[in-house]
């Protein structure tokens, strides 16, 4: 009798297998006519994967707009961005993958770099997105911009006294820095800007000036760093305007009572700009419709997409036709650091390096 | 179902026997398959092991290795012996004495577990910090300004609280199953010899069920070794900081694999001195009577401080950090919760439940292979389990791509047979793949569980069976499966909900749109919201109460 029952265990096993895996064959069977799509492009094919390490509402909200308008069906596999980039080399030519998502060029730049992106010609997009938040062999595009700023204790620091990044490292400023950990993308990004922008000594010479101003160990997200300034424990951080914005309009009162006693500045404006970082896509080298991916990257630096971005996601626009939302306005205008991006990716390792050099935990 | 077995005096050596190795076969070759599905994905990872280190190995070995392994020892150590003195404390109270309350508590202690660890270290931050709970009463309320460094959890210290409190259960449900009906007459002679509760624990508990002990505390290690949510979060470097930064900061996913080869290597070896060191002694039912030990009723004030130590770590791994994700829930439930979540909180479920169940079938087919044929097969046999466990589940699912991609230009042909449109990438574009991830990296869960339980039932009665004329593949359902299903039932219970929580491989390795409650929880999480994160995650740990208390019901109708 139990063996029986085992039998059946079985059954219902095999059979759960056998749905499962014929419902995963019938939804890869509905992207299997998009290979058909003829290099002439005469009928394009109605789908577009995409691995996305932004997985934000507005992105979700932008998609379905664009499955609604074009009638392009969107598919998505989120995660993150390293691991995205993993599983596009390791599928190969094979990839479904048409385009490429992550919140931060240096990896887009690591992508291309590993062949697994392509060139992606489109006007429509050499108009929105300009020169220098894009790839020179047009690769990917970058579609939002965050800057890395200081945020103050209004209470207690005078926004005079502050003026660039550099300046952090003045002993005024001992005990007193607040910044997360190296091994997030956001402070590689910055140090590789000051690789590109003041070369590697300085740039070094800085990273070790910033350890030994630090409040306390790094840890934590960079809303972690804003409430420690406000907690007091040291009285500047460094943080993206992005999360500033989050925190500022947190679901939690005591969140946003946090943000309002911080100030935002924006360094660097007399010298070398604001160190900003994007967002952007590129088109996969194994992409199957790539027109529909280019379609879908124009959509997203168009006006109305990266007013959506601006106004629900605190981010800066890529496009220059759009005008930031106003609370991002109300944080005033900076003057961004003019290198090409593609700077943050090259230097990316050689800041890694740095950091654990001058023991930037 | 036991009556007719019969009681052996000094068992029979039937492994010379060239009958059983015949009707073996079918157990040892369902072993072997297994095994080397399990080895399989993870042969280009091995092979990483041997190749030249280059610059980023030497750089990370020269500035950051040695804090790093010092960090993890520590981190190990404490949160090993904090969570044996619980876990296995709390299972010996909770099965040797009876007090107000043990009913519920009995079951709600391997609640902890719902809660994934990162989720937990957020959360307690999320208390702590300045716009949390404590700190807000005493500012607000009391106008009282505490230094933060007081309430500061985000450290060291901080960590091996976070792991101590979210896995001791692995400890206490391993060794409660082995408790539970185990050992009945040896705790009442002691008893009845005048021991006093404390020299039982420490001088016939802790002893007979060293095993099981140990198996939870493997799993405890595995999980810390793996962590890097909670880890990174507090900004504590450890040995999986090392392979991230490797991978994700260097980009050189090559000496991550060698770095967690290494990793595994000193685990193993670890593990395998371990168990050379315990090798001759083991303890098993000594009669058929299988019962339960009869719990010595406490009352009056000892029954009130059973109650509350029980009851402090159940608030610590679960009560107080779910009150503090519901209030979040209120916060944002009106923007965060749609229909959308039936369909993650379906998929959740499925997946967990189909991998579950194959890992069970996979472990009980190992185990009773290895318990029976005690050579090195069934001992390599038993290692492998624990591969899948002993790497970051990052790593594994770059190999089990490569396998299933491999595996599928393989079968092209046959594809393009069965639909001449069909796409190369089938089965790793499918569900299958992530179910075949999910059950090598969790069989290590359901294994050690179900080696316990046949550790306890030892092998007299199989003996007594195989005696009496009937096979070992007819002993293992009428016998063995029925004096296991303790052991089974907790293995269940522990594997669905690692899986439900699982993140890592399900991020990576799912389908298109394919999305459950931990990536959905995961999402808000990075994104610094855990106030919207509270939502998924709450209902990660709903489904898996509901899984435990079914469970449980189960287990109490089979009597455990």
């Amino acid at each position: 009798m139990k063996k029986r029952r085992f039998a059946g265990m079985l059954a219902v096993l095999t059979l759960a297998g056998a749905v499962l895996t014929g419902c995963s064959a019938t939804s890869s069977t509905t992207s299997v006519q998009t290979k058909s799509s003829s290099p002439q492009g005469e009928k394009t094919s109605q789908v577009v994967n995409i691995y996305s390490d932004r997985h934000y509402e507005t992105d979700k909200l932008l998609l379905e707009e664009f499955s609604k308008e074009t009638g392009v069906k969107v598919n998505v596999i989120e995660g993150k961005s390293d691991e995205l980039i993993e599983r596009l080399a390791r599928e190969g030519k094979d990839s479904q993958a048409d385009l490429l998502v992550t919140a931060d060029v240096g990896r887009l730049h690591r992508a291309k770099e590993q062949g697994l992106l392509q060139s992606a010609e489109s006007d429509t997009l050499s108009k929105n997105v300009p020169e220098n938040l894009k790839d020179k062999d047009n690769q990917w595009y970058g579609l939002t911009v965050r800057a890395r700023v200081l945020v103050y204790a209004k209470d207690r620091v005078d926004p005079s006294q502050l003026s660039t990044y550099e300046d952090l490292t003045d002993p005024k400023w001992n005990k007193k820095i607040l910044v997360r950990g190296s091994d997030s993308i956001y402070n590689q990004s910055l140090l590789a800007s000051f690789i590109a922008v003041n070369g590697e000594e300085k740039a070094k010479a800085w990273a070790k000036g910033i350890v030994d101003n630090m409040a306390r160990t790094p840890k934590g997200s960079d809303r972690d760093q804003a409430k420690a300034v406000v907690a007091g424990e040291g009285d500047v951080a460094i943080m993206n305007t992005y999360y500033y914005g989050l925190l500022l309009n947190s679901s939690d009162s005591e969140e946003v009572k946090v943000a309002k006693q911080l100030g935002v500045f924006f360094p660097n404006q007399t010298t070398t700009g604001t160190h900003i970082n994007v967002s952007g896509a590129g088109v996969t080298a194994s992409a199957k419709n790539k027109e529909n991916a280019i379609k879908l990257v124009e959509f997203l630096s168009s006006e109305k997409a990266q007013k959506q971005f601006s106004e629900a996601n605190f981010e800066y626009p890529a496009n220059p036709a759009v005008e930031p939302s106003d609370l991002l306005k109300s944080w005033g205008t900076f003057k961004p650091q003019t290198i090409n991006l593609t700077k943050l990716g090259e230097n990316n390792k050689n800041a890694v390096q740095i950091f654990s050099q001058v023991g930037w935990k | 179902m036991v009556s007719y077995i019969v009681k052996i005096k000094g068992g029979v050596n039937l492994r010379s026997g060239s009958s059983i190795k015949r009707s073996f076969n079918l157990w040892g070759m369902l072993s072997a398959f297994f095994a080397a599905l399990i080895i399989l994905p993870n042969v280009d990872l091995f092979g990483n092991l041997f190749v030249q280190p280059n610059e980023n190995w030497y750089h990370i070995k020269t500035y950051l290795l040695k804090d790093y392994i010092t960090n993890t020892l520590v981190i190990i150590g404490f949160t090993g012996v904090f969570t044996v003195l619980v876990g296995s404390g709390l299972a010996w109270l909770i099965s040797a004495y009876d007090f107000p309350g043990r009913k519920i508590i009995n079951w709600a202690l391997i609640l902890p577990l719902t809660i994934p660890t990162y989720i937990g270290a957020y959360t307690y931050n999320g208390i702590l910090n300045y716009t949390g709970v404590v700190q807000r009463l005493l500012r607000n309320v009391l106008e009282v300004q505490v230094s933060p460094k007081w309430l500061d959890i985000m450290n060291i210290q901080g960590a091996i609280f976070i792991f101590a409190v979210f896995l001791f259960p692995y400890v206490y449900t391993v060794t409660r199953a082995f408790l539970s009906n185990q050992s009945a007459s040896l705790i009442e002679n002691a008893r009845l010899l005048g021991k006093n509760s404390l020299e039982i624990f420490c001088q016939v508990v802790l002893p007979i069920s060293r095993g099981a002990i140990l198996g939870g505390m493997t799993l405890v290690i595995f999980e810390v070794l793996n962590d890097y949510g909670v880890v990174s979060y507090f900004g504590v470097q450890t040995f999986s900081t090392a392979i991230f930064k490797a991978w994700f900061s260097m980009g050189d996913i090559d000496t991550a694999v060698k770095l967690s080869g290494v990793l595994m290597t000193i685990v193993i070896s670890v593990l395998l001195l371990e168990r050379g060191l315990r090798g001759r002694k083991k303890y098993s039912y000594t009669t058929s009577k299988v019962r339960p030990i009869v719990r010595t009723r406490l009352r009056g004030l000892k029954g009130f401080w059973a109650f509350f130590v029980s009851f402090m770590f159940l608030s610590l791994g679960f009560i107080i950090p779910v009150l503090q994700l519901l209030v979040w829930s209120t916060l944002t439930y009106k923007k965060v919760l749609n229909i959308a979540f039936l369909k993650l909180l379906g998929n959740s479920v499925v997946v967990a439940l189909v991998a579950a169940l194959i890992i069970l079938g996979v472990a009980v087919i190992i185990a009773n292979f290895s318990r029976l044929q005690e050579n090195w097969v069934g001992k390599l046999f038993s290692k492998v389990t624990l591969l899948g466990y002993s790497i970051p589940g990052a790593v594994i699912s770059m190999g089990v791509i490569l396998f299933f991609v491999d595996f599928d230009r393989k079968l092209e042909w046959f594809y393009k047979a069965l639909n001449p449109n069909s796409i190369t990438l089938v089965l790793s574009s499918s569900v299958v793949m992530l179910i075949f991830a999910y059950s090598v990296r969790f069989l290590a869960v359901g294994y050690q569980s179900i080696e316990a339980g046949f550790e306890k039932v030892g092998k007299k009665f199989f003996e007594a069976s195989r005696i009496l004329g009937n096979g070992v593949t007819k002993t293992f359902f009428r016998v063995d499966l029925p004096m296991i299903k303790p052991a089974v039932i907790s293995a269940f219970a522990l594997t669905f909900v690692d899986i439900v929580k699982e993140l890592p491989l399900t991020l990576i390795l799912r389908p298109y749109n394919f999305n459950t409650l931990a990536t959905k929880t995961y999402e808000y999480a990075t994104d610094e919201m855990i106030h919207e994160a509270a939502i998924p995650a709450l209902l990660i740990i709903l489904v898996s109460i509901a899984s435990v208390y079914l469970l449980n019901k189960l287990g109490e109708k089979e009597g455990i």
